[in-house]
């Protein structure tokens, strides 16, 4: 039964993209004006969001040779998904991934690419706390999967990595944990990801922190303090003060950021992309990227930063069909990782009457297929208080039963009476409480200000007072209707959480993208 | 009579260097050449954007825009608009020639072996076990034969004499190619391991094809998702990354060397039977005709790609290079002839069969 339900790309399409302006970072579903809209001199490059630390190289290159280019960030595995299915045809001028090892695993996908030029590479790494490193008595040098994997059982070693589903990096990370733990000598098949299931299982105890972005990993890795260690690639990692970044031993998985022409362009594009590849591969830019990014050069002369050590590593075979791809990432979401809680502490005030009210029991209808088993999501719709609290479980063995509860309680919301947005907070928190081994999150839907009830400034005291397990609890708010931008940023900042926008974006984008960091 | 085709060879020379002056010059008012749409394996990306290329072409009057592709995956393309493709071998431009319907004879310019690159610990190991001899610190032979017996049993670094050393050197001993489905220098590699594992003979029968199929798809499904073009694998060699051993055209080595680097962790194992990688030209209009003709024919262009690394074909006096690291000579080193078109798909698409290593 654990080939349930595999991940589920089609409906992940529509929602991560979050195209944005001009080399700006992502921070919302959508721009203002058609993001998409061809532009003479401007290239549209489907990308990964790590991406978008490349901004000032792209400036150089933009003034160098004109070239503009206009990032689109997605994952690997949406951006692969659109690809097959045409839809990036007309869309997109070029794609730049961290990697291109699953895209070749589709090959509807893949016959969408003309050539791909790999600029830089960065292999997985894991950067570990200082203090923690003394700790485990350490040599950065030596350190293989399996001593990692040892500390991690033995409680001494926790990290936080990001969501395979949704991120390239921690697709990479979960192919590199996999590949070195299941002593496959070489690319992993599916046998040998049954074979390692139940050490991954441990491994993944482990695992503290998920996100759907590198960017907020580095943030809460920070704000919360208690975990140990990060899995990410190298550059990412070198990026975070603080941090001793080691390859191990055994052997990592590489991205080489292939950039892509793609069959649905013409040739004066394909030709502005060649020009760019090259621009990107010419000995300054090089030393540009490894000094500004801290990835690695792929011309052999310019050497890596500083800090960036020289030695081999052995190279992971990336999984060969899409099969053992898929099974490894379908593994991890309904089995390996420790399970989500999640509260959705629903606004059905009178405001949400109508349209609101149906874009929400939809969004949530859509919503409902991307649950994983084990997963305990609990519904709390609030007016001037909360009208009900109902929890599913989707249970392993019968799984639609959890599902279809989902349904029906998402059927049954109506719209009624004020908003008692903290009010309703705490309550969620209450039914919460301790993590019990779990991802745990609460997302805010409210489409207006809080009208009734406790304050903000009672939520402050309310949240200072919970003990420290609880504080790691963050809030998710989701800008909708009219609600206050900055009471509800007040609220991610305080609890360590993230804000996500339904009013430039839609609502089921954004709850699609918050998935990734439950 | 010799001597008077040198005198008008070297007025041919002048007068090229006069017309790539002018042409330069026109060329600025956006006239004068002819522009001429190429599509190129991925190897061929470098010599065609060289600068000295690009005049050599001017002075005769055309301006080459390529566009690179996997040399199997140009089948895929329209071409429609394009005036010659130029795939890194002869299988892929047959299919070509017959989907555009190009008659005659089609050109091959230049040709380059296919070899494999080592860093020196994995070479040193191979050395130390059988599986290579070394010339110098970094040229030296690969043997085929011991190293697909040790395929076959799966053999892996850590069974290696002296690979314990080196942290770098665990799993399953393999060399990465490109995908044999979509690029040339992959299938080129099953081309040479096919002619081995079948004694010596061009896989031609369905027997032998069936005889063969299993160790290559042993060789492919190893190395797990394959890169798409040469450039990219032998990329991510330079760059340290990825496996110690890759299956690359002599060219791409030559092509490094050429520009003044000397990579210290290289070794370049020639396999004692390997083949050629015969870049190969398909017309596709009459500008596209005359491109082609001047790559066999024009002395400045066969230099030039003799500075790329390729060898061009007929004599080899124009092919000097850093035998630090590669042979003047191919001698000792065996050319198998490359099955069908047909037949090297069908090793292509068996070697890659789904299902893994175990199903």
């Amino acid at each position: 039964m654990r080939h349930l339900q595999g991940p589920r790309r089609g409906r992940l399409l529509a929602v991560a993209l979050c195209a944005i302006a001009l080399l700006t970072a992502c921070t919302s579903q959508q721009a203002a004006e058609d993001p998409n809209a061809p532009q003479p001199g401007t290239l549209r490059v489907l990308a990964s969001s790590e991406l978008s630390d490349m901004a000032p190289v792209l400036d150089r290159i933009a003034d160098d040779t004109g070239i503009k280019v206009r990032p689109t960030y997605m994952g690997t595995l949406d951006a692969v998904e659109l690809l097959a299915k045409g839809r990036a045809n007309g869309q997109y001028d070029a794609l730049w991934l961290s990697s291109n090892d699953y895209l070749r695993l589709r090959p509807e996908a893949a016959k969408k690419v003309v050539s791909e030029t790999s600029v830089m590479s960065s292999p997985v790494a894991i950067g570990v706390r200082s203090t923690t490193l003394g700790e485990l008595g350490w040599k950065p040098d030596d350190v293989t999967w399996s001593q990692i994997e040892q500390a991690v059982q033995e409680g001494r070693l926790t990290y936080g990595m990001t969501d395979p589903a949704r991120s390239n990096s921690g697709f990479a990370t979960l192919v590199s944990v996999a590949s070195a733990l299941s002593g496959a000598q070489s690319a992993l098949n599916d046998a040998d990801v049954t074979e390692a299931t139940p050490r991954l299982k441990e491994f993944f105890k482990g695992q503290k922190l998920t996100s759907g972005s590198s960017g907020w990993l580095a943030t809460a890795y920070k704000r919360r303090g208690s975990v140990d260690a990060l899995l990410n690639y190298e550059s990412v990692l070198k990026g975070i003060p603080g941090l001793t970044v080691i390859r191990p031993k055994d052997g990592v998985v590489t991205a080489d950021y292939p950039l892509s022409s793609l069959a649905s362009t013409n040739a004066a594009t394909r030709d502005d992309v060649r020009r760019l590849t090259e621009a990107l591969r010419t000995e300054d830019v090089q030393r540009l990227i490894t000094e500004r990014t801290h990835r690695r050069p792929v011309v052999a002369s310019v050497a890596p930063a500083s800090g960036l050590d020289p030695g081999r590593r052995r190279e992971l075979p990336f999984p060969g069909s899409r099969s053992v791809a898929d099974g490894l990432l379908d593994a991890y979401e309904n089995e390996l990782r420790r399970p989500s809680r999640t509260v959705y502490v629903l606004d059905t005030s009178g405001s949400m009457e109508g349209d609101r009210l149906a874009q929400l029991k939809q969004a949530l209808a859509d919503l409902t297929g991307d649950f994983r088993e084990r997963e305990e999501v609990t519904l709390m719709p609030f007016g001037s208080e909360v009208k009900s609290v109902r929890t599913h479980v989707v249970e392993p063995a019968g799984p639609k039963a959890g599902l279809a509860g989902i349904r029906e309680d998402t059927e049954a919301l109506s719209a009624e009476g004020d908003t008692a947005i903290y009010t309703s907070l705490e309550k969620a928190y209450d039914h919460l409480g301790a993590g019990r081994d779990t991802f745990t999150s609460i997302v805010l839907m409210t489409d207006g200000e809080n009208t009734t009830g406790a304050e903000a400034a009672d939520f402050d005291a309310f949240y200072a007072g919970l003990d420290r397990d609880r504080r790691e609890t963050p809030v998710f708010p989701i800008l909708f209707g009219d609600s206050d931008e900055s009471e509800l940023e007040h609220i991610a900042e305080l609890t360590g959480g993230r804000l996500f926008d339904a009013q430039e974006g839609s609502l089921d984008g954004a709850f699609e993208e918050i998935r990734g960091y439950q | 009579m010799r001597r008077i085709a040198g005198i008008i060879l070297a007025v041919l020379l002048i007068g090229g260097v006069v017309a790539a002056v002018v042409a330069g010059r026109s060329n600025e008012d956006g006239t004068a050449t002819k522009t001429v749409q190429a599509v190129i394996g991925s190897e061929k990306a470098e010599f065609f954007a060289d600068p000295d290329v690009v005049k050599a072409l001017a002075a005769k009057g055309y301006t080459v825009k390529a566009e690179t592709s996997g040399s199997w995956a140009m089948e895929g393309l329209d071409l429609k608009g394009y005036d010659l493709a130029l795939p890194s071998s002869q299988a892929p431009a047959v299919a070509l020639a017959a989907k555009y319907k190009v008659t005659g004879t089609l050109p091959r310019p230049f040709y380059s072996p296919l070899v494999v690159v080592a860093h020196r610990n994995a070479a040193e190991v191979l050395a130390a076990n059988g599986l290579a001899t070394l010339d110098s610190e970094h040229r030296g032979t690969f043997e085929m034969a011991a190293y697909l017996d040790a395929a076959r049993a799966d053999r892996t670094w850590q069974q290696l004499k002296g690979a314990r050393k080196y942290g770098e050197l665990t799993g399953t001993l393999y060399l990465s190619s490109t995908d044999p489905e979509t690029s040339n220098s992959g299938a080129l590699y099953l081309a040479a391991a096919s002619y081995v594992e079948n004694d010596g003979k061009v896989v031609a029968t369905d027997a032998e094809v069936d005889r063969t199929a299993p160790l290559l798809h042993k060789l492919v499904s190893v190395q797990g998702a394959q890169q798409a073009g040469s450039d990219a694998v032998f990329r991510d060699f330079v760059s340290g990354a990825g496996n110690p051993l890759v299956v690359v055209y002599e060219s791409q080595v030559a092509s490094l060397l050429a520009k003044g680097q000397q990579p210290d962790d290289l070794v370049v194992l020639y396999p004692d039977t390997t083949v050629n990688s015969d870049h190969t030209v398909v017309p596709l209009t009459e500008n596209g005709k005359a491109v082609a003709e001047l790559l066999s024919s024009d002395p400045k262009l066969r230099e030039l790609q003799a500075r790329h690394g390729f060898r061009p074909q007929g004599e080899s006096s124009e092919f000097a290079l850093d035998t630090t690291y590669l042979k003047q000579e191919l001698t000792g080193v065996h050319q198998a002839a490359v099955p069908t078109s047909e037949v090297l798909h069908e090793l292509a698409r068996r070697a890659r069969g789904q299902g893994g290593h175990s199903t």
